[in-house]
């Protein structure tokens, strides 16, 4: 590097500057590059949980979509809810593997409501003009109600108690 | 200066940090008037220059980069601080920026006052020459100008740095800076 002595400052002004410059000491703290380097990792890392949450949310909606075919989130729900009241009685009935064959009658999935194509039985068929709400309550019930119905319209009890075995319009 | 340097390389960054950042710093303290403030953007040119040390390219020195990056960090500073302070909107007014009261300039270098009172880019200008020892092809390179407008900063640095020190508040030795007229800022 080159210098020239002809200065218009004057040729001390060199050994002037130096001595006074000389004389600033800078302060030696941890260089702020190390700790922005490690920052930025850090900054980038900050993102991973948000990132992550997102691909299993994708990864989701992709086996979904695939279960079910639809893209339609309500229908991912009613089949989410039909595998998980489906799996409860088979669950139970596989610890008693003393008896295989009473598993079948138990008929689990006659109440899960995706499995349609099961639900039609020959003795259900041939009563189109019955209300439903005999059918829904199986077991005997103590109420006084079914005198009422008996002694008003005694259509009712023609097809729906012969399917019924129970002994309740008898009772009264 | 600065030879040897891998762009990207770790090691050679902090090479470059443990030699560049005093002479840096010393730049920039001609600029700001606090040791914070030439602290601070020292620093935060080191930290520049390392997000950008993968794009250095090796035909420029590395230490004149960073200084370029520093300089130009330490005029944007001062230029937000003088539009923050009071002092600057007296001065606008018309009143004396510089305290003139010789017992306060007796108490400071007075060649570093002189060279703070300057423009930054002239200040920078002086140091990089009479102190880093860059010749006009290099401070050209790390201020971003031609070699032409450096000499004419190097000129104009020199009339008013010389006016500076001859003022009747100045303890300045007049005979270390004698009236010499002749222009040699240009040569190298």
């Amino acid at each position: 590097m080159p210098k020239t002595d002809q200065d218009p400052l004057g040729p001390h002004f060199n050994w002037r500057l130096r001595a006074e410059l000389d004389r600033v000491q800078p302060r030696f703290s941890s260089p702020r590059y190390l700790s922005h380097g490690a920052g930025g990792r850090v900054g980038a890392w900050r993102f991973a949980p948000a990132a992550l949450a997102i691909g299993l949310a994708g990864i989701l909606g992709l086996t979904a979509y695939a279960a079910t075919g639809s893209t339609n989130p309500a229908v991912w729900t009613e089949r989410a809810k039909s595998v998980i009241e489906a799996v409860p009685p088979s669950s139970e009935s596989t610890p008693s593997p003393a008896r295989p064959q009473a598993a079948p009658p138990a008929a689990p999935v006659r109440q899960s409501p995706a499995a349609p194509a099961e639900r039609p039985e020959p003795t259900e068929q041939p009563e189109p003009s019955n209300t439903a709400e005999p059918r829904e309550s199986p077991e005997p019930s103590p109420s006084p109600e079914p005198t009422d119905n008996h002694s008003g319209s005694g259509s009712s009890g023609d097809s729906g108690e012969s399917a019924n075995p129970s002994p309740t319009p008898t009772d009264h | 200066m600065g030879e040897g340097y891998q762009p990207g390389s770790r090691e050679d960054f902090d090479r470059l940090y443990r030699t560049a950042y005093p002479r840096v710093y010393r730049t920039l303290s001609v600029i700001l008037r606090d040791p914070d403030e030439a602290e601070d953007c020292a620093q935060d040119a080191f930290v520049q220059a390392f997000q950008a040390w993968k794009r250095w390219r090796p035909d420029a020195p590395a230490e004149a980069w960073v200084h370029r990056i520093a300089v130009n960090r330490a005029i944007s500073y001062r230029r937000r601080a003088k539009l923050r302070s009071v002092g600057e909107i007296l001065r606008r007014l018309g009143r004396p920026a510089t305290s003139t009261d010789p017992a306060e300039a007796a108490a400071r270098p007075d060649l570093l006052t002189a060279l703070r009172s300057l423009p930054p880019k002239l200040a920078v200008a002086i140091v990089l020459r009479h102190y880093h020892g860059y010749n006009n092809r290099e401070i050209a390179a790390a201020i971003g100008v031609s070699e032409r407008t450096i000499g004419t900063r190097l000129r104009q640095a020199g009339e008013r740095l010389r006016a500076e020190l001859d003022s009747p508040f100045s303890l300045a030795p007049r005979t270390a800076f004698p009236s010499d007229n002749s222009e040699t800022y240009a040569e190298d």
